[in-house]
């Protein structure tokens, strides 16, 4: 992760550095984090002042990987910041989309919506390897047939996939 | 009597149809109409790095509603909180199912059934109730309502802990090791409202009921044969 890597972030969050220099260190954060029920010791507050500093952030990062979005963080830091939100940024700005995410979006662009069985065939394979099959019968009543559904849209589906961020004026 | 915008939103066309007809049929049963927002598009759930991108796709939604509603309902916690997060100055009321319940009109439900000596497990998740300004008003009606109609609640701290439902298709291990943290930690059916939840004990659970609160609410009634 690079200096326009971090740029990236605090664009796609519409955070600014210096939101960033209000965090007391209290690590509230990192006593609710989810991430940490899974015995894994991260502490979300390192993340944002990596961010701060401007220093590298890994993809293996275990909040990076493991964050699941339950803004427990946000709801107990005095700032509420929306740490998923820049987590998510940082995904982003990795390249980190897996497959999964991947068939999602591209659901999105064709029909405007998200067609389950278009998903599971893009990702077929990855619940064939990742031993998913033994849930089915518990899946069983998800099932139903139902053909896409094509929507209109407002703005062209992939607008922003094209901007370049470097491009736009920052100020 | 309400007239409502409706947006059930991806999942309810698939996965969690019967949530999607359960709301419908619930909101007919209390004299309430729905119409669907025409043309309705999906509200990007959690799969966008880029803020800006993400309530550009969900506002696309309150732009197609505008004119036609200002109330619009909105079952799925991910979509409810995109909606919200689209619609910073408040122009639209977005409601989630629940916050159409209250223990007066609850009274006025025509109870065929009762949920005595059964034990229940509210269950909230996340996204119903954070981000703290994007929260259902009204954060035990889920509770009410079993002990309304005479069930059992249990499970009170785990209410609105994370069961990883959004690793499901990534990193399977840490959502069966944060459902199960919930599901060992309470007793009953357990009782949800949103579709990721719905999946993640579903997929988990050992034993145990998993079921969506409209279904109990339609078994009450005597609409659905069990529960
Ligand atoms: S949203 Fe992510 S960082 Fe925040 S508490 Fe949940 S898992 Fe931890
Ligand atoms: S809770 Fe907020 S202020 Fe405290 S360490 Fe975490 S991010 Fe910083």
């Amino acid at each position: 992760m690079n200096k326009r890597d971090h740029e990236i972030v605090f664009k796609h969050t519409g955070y600014r550095r210096e939101d960033f220099s209000v965090c007391l260190g209290c690590k509230i954060c990192a006593s609710v984090c989810t991430v940490n029920d899974l015995t894994l010791n991260v502490n979300p507050q390192e993340l944002l002042m990596k961010l701060f500093v401007g220093e590298k952030i890994e993809e293996d990062h275990p909040l990076v990987r493991y964050c699941t979005s339950c803004y427990r963080c946000t709801a107990a830091c005095p700032w509420q910041i929306r740490i998923p939100e820049v987590v998510r940024a940082v995904k982003e700005s990795l390249g980190m989309e897996s497959r999964f995410e991947k068939a999602f979006k591209r659901s999105l662009d064709i029909w405007g919506r998200v067609y389950e069985p278009f998903v599971v065939a893009m990702t077929a394979l990855d619940l064939l390897k990742g031993g998913y099959i033994k849930y089915m019968p518990k899946w069983m009543g998800y099932a139903g047939f139902h053909l896409p559904h094509k929507v209109k849209r407002l703005k062209p589906s992939n607008a922003s996939k094209g901007s370049n961020p470097s491009e736009e004026g920052r100020s | 009597m309400m007239e409502y915008g409706y947006y059930p939103g991806c999942s309810l066309t698939g996965s969690a149809k019967r949530l999607d007809q359960g709301v419908r049929q619930l909101c007919k049963k209390l004299g309430h109409s729905l119409t669907e927002i025409p043309d309705w598009n999906c509200c990007g759930a959690l799969e966008y790095g880029d803020r800006n991108e993400l309530v550009s796709i969900s506002g696309e939604n309150l732009e197609k509603a505008r004119g036609m509603c200002k109330e619009i309902v909105v079952p799925c916690p991910a979509c409810y909180k995109n909606l919200k997060d689209a619609d910073p100055d408040r122009s639209f009321n977005i409601l989630s199912p629940l916050e159409l319940l209250s223990t007066g009109n609850l009274s006025q439900i025509e109870q065929k059934r009762d949920l005595k000596g059964q034990v229940f497990f509210p269950y909230y998740g996340c996204l119903l109730m954070r981000p703290e300004e994007n929260s259902i008003k009204n954060r035990n009606i889920m509770e009410d309502v079993i002990s309304v109609f005479g069930g059992d609640v249990d499970g009170e701290k785990m209410k609105d802990r994370c069961c990883g439902g959004n690793q499901l298709f990534l990193n399977k291990w840490a959502t069966e090791k944060l459902s199960t943290l919930i599901l060992g930690k309470t007793k009953g059916t357990v009782v949800v409202f949103c579709p990721f939840c719905h999946m993640a004990m579903q997929t988990f659970a050992v034993g145990r009921k998993v079921i969506y609160l409209t279904d109990l609410l339609l078994y009450v009634m005597g609409e659905n044969k069990s529960l």
